[in-house]
């Protein structure tokens, strides 16, 4: 019987240096594949350390090669943090459940990310930017605190350069050589040309950010089951077991982390 | 199937040759003059082959320990680890029906979906051998309302009913079977008389109305209990973690590593939902700020989730946790006035 709890090694391809706080991390899996879907998680650990739940931040490929970003926030992030390229980490998964893409073909799809939040919502990007004729117009919206702490900045151009995608950034402190919008994210929804009918949005970031957000899609228009968000918690299995991410009567790392406003009102949870 | 008969002697019989071929005998032992606890019988031979009332502590700890290493780290650095297996063979003697019901849910939480290897390991090497009530543990215990005792329905390998003299004795699954054919000498078809004697006894068991769980978790469903009933119990709890400690469905756990000079083990550990930082995230974030919403999700979880998932709810009327609360919170009485 296969022991859930049993990381595989991973091996550190390449590490970047995103923002002051934040890295991305390449990773190759030792031995099979991990086929993944945008939306999915893994466990990521180091001996010693601990183990704590990542988004994926790349698209599944065919090599098995991934990325992960990591802010720095504790000691297993500060650890990971410490790394070089050709150490290894521990890696189980994929766990949680993914966004239901094929659902919304031909639709417009919105991206709204605070923060690192955007890390969740980059294989989405990849996946639609990859598929683009299957879905009608795109707008991504990202806001952070400063400047420097936009992430993934060298993609924003290629994604921006696909036909029918807007890309709109924003910064709650902006600095001198700042010349975008300032503000967090909901003060760009004015701009949104996406008609509210057909689009579907994608949330992820601070639970304040979604809450504020879902609240004035809702006002343009939006259907509560067209507004997905993927939501944070604490995890320390994975699997279903450790009782931390319960959400509503649901395990977050089963049944999410990715919810429709609708399923999020029918279980009574908050972002 | 017929019910068969043991007499006490042939039951001390029975329990030499149970522990001949196991590592453990968890059995019920008298300690501090009438407290039960369940501890390791093999070599001191000091189980109790029948008592009064419950153990303090369910014997759940036996198979979710407080503590559990998952797997040894061999080197950090190189991310090796060994997992670590417990292939002892243990036999779990004199078992309450309340605590065998807890059993069957945590069989269930545990194997669905991706298995815990952990206590699939222990249950597969286990022979459960339960002990039915003939009368009331304590004036709180509710087993008989919520559909947990005092005679258990399921979950044991072999179920012992006490008599005036001896024990009734029923098989529950194969390995329950395969004991009563190993040893037939011992076992006597029980008479008639015999078959209604333990029925005859629970008369004495007080017979209130059942609880009607599923209206109760509708209610609890429709966010219908006064957020003041909330605030009361979240000002009575002072996160003294009793309840979670000898509840025998609550199967909450954390992990963490312990390192020194690269090697080290990775280790699972009982935690639970009164703690505040039980979903505090790194950056410090947490949804559930109050310690009202905390100590709330024991209650959804034991008597609304369980009932939506596995048909019944978790709390299986044992009241460890009424008798061990230092304010004065109980689930018996949440229960009666939301049903009201």
């Amino acid at each position: 019987m296969k022991n859930e709890y049993l990381p595989r090694q991973a091996v550190i391809k390449g590490i970047v240096s995103e923002t002051p706080d934040t890295k991305t991390f390449t990773l190759r899996l030792k031995g099979k594949v991990m086929r993944y879907k945008p939306g999915q998680f893994l466990m990521l650990s180091l001996a010693g350390f601990g183990e704590a739940p990542f988004t994926y931040a790349s698209m599944f490929r065919p090599d098995g090669i991934f990325q992960v970003s990591i802010r720095q926030v504790g000691t297993l992030t500060a650890a990971l943090h410490n790394l070089k390229v050709n150490d290894i980490v521990g890696v189980r998964g994929p766990y949680g459940n993914s966004f239901p893409l094929n659902k919304f073909k031909n639709k417009s799809i919105l991206f709204i990310a605070g923060g690192c939040g955007i890390a969740p919502l980059r294989p989405l990007i990849q996946h639609v930017s990859k598929n683009r004729k299957s879905f009608a117009k795109v707008e991504i919206i990202y806001g952070c605190r400063t400047p420097n702490d936009l992430a993934y900045r060298s993609e924003f151009k290629a994604w921006s350069n696909n036909s029918d995608t807007e890309v709109r950034l924003t910064v709650d402190a902006p600095d001198e050589k700042w010349a975008g919008a300032c503000g967090v994210v909901c003060t760009l929804f004015p701009k949104i040309k996406l008609k509210s009918k057909n689009t579907v949005a994608f949330l992820c970031g601070p639970a304040v950010m979604i809450k504020a957000a879902i609240a004035d899609l809702l006002k343009l228009g939006f259907k509560q089951g067209n507004i997905y968000a993927s939501l944070e918690r604490y995890m320390k299995c994975g699997i279903g077991k450790c009782g931390h991410c319960y959400i509503g009567g649901k395990y977050a790392c089963l049944d999410g982390p990715n919810f429709s406003y609708a399923e999020m009102k029918k279980l009574g949870i908050e972002a | 199937m017929k019910r068969l008969f043991i007499s006490q002697e042939n039951l001390k019989i029975l329990i030499r040759d149970l522990k001949k071929s196991c590592d453990e005998f968890i059995a019920p032992k008298g300690e501090h003059l009438e407290d039960i606890i369940f501890g390791d019988a093999k070599q001191d031979n000091r189980e109790l082959l029948n008592y009064k009332g419950n153990s303090i502590i369910s014997p759940r700890e036996f198979l979710l320990p407080r503590t559990e290493i998952i797997f040894e780290i061999k080197s950090a650095k190189e991310n090796r680890m060994i997992p670590r297996e417990d292939k002892k063979k243990r036999v779990f003697y004199g078992v309450r029906s309340c605590d065998i019901t807890a059993l069957v849910l945590m069989r269930k939480f545990f194997l669905e979906g991706f298995a815990d290897i952990l206590y699939r390991q222990k249950l597969d090497n286990s022979i459960f051998i339960s002990l039915a009530c003939n009368e009331r543990c304590s004036n709180l215990a509710f087993c008989n309302q919520i559909d947990s005792g005092p005679i258990a329905k399921a979950g044991f390998d072999l179920q012992l009913l006490p008599l005036d003299s001896g024990f009734l004795v029923e098989a529950g699954t194969n390995k329950g079977k395969q004991i009563i054919s190993r040893n037939k000498k011992l076992f006597l078809r029980a008479t008639a008389l015999q078959e209604k004697e333990p029925k005859a006894k629970l008369k004495d068991f007080p017979g209130e109305a059942k609880i009607d769980y599923k209206k109760l978790a509708k209610i609890m469903q429709a966010d219908k209990i006064k957020t003041s009933v909330w605030e009361d119990i979240g000002t009575r709890c002072v996160v003294c973690s009793g309840c979670i400690t000898l509840c025998p469905t609550c199967s909450c756990f954390s992990i963490a590593d312990r390192l020194r000079n690269d090697k080290g083990v990775r280790m699972r550990y009982c935690d639970g939902c009164p703690y505040a930082g039980f979903t505090r995230m790194a950056g410090g974030a947490t949804p559930f700020p109050e310690h009202k919403d905390h100590i709330r999700r024991f209650f959804e979880h034991k008597l609304n989730v369980d009932v939506q998932r596995y048909k019944r709810p978790s709390c299986v009327g044992c009241a460890r946790c009424i008798r061990t609360c230092p304010g004065n919170i109980s689930i018996y009485k949440f229960i009666q006035e939301a049903l009201k």
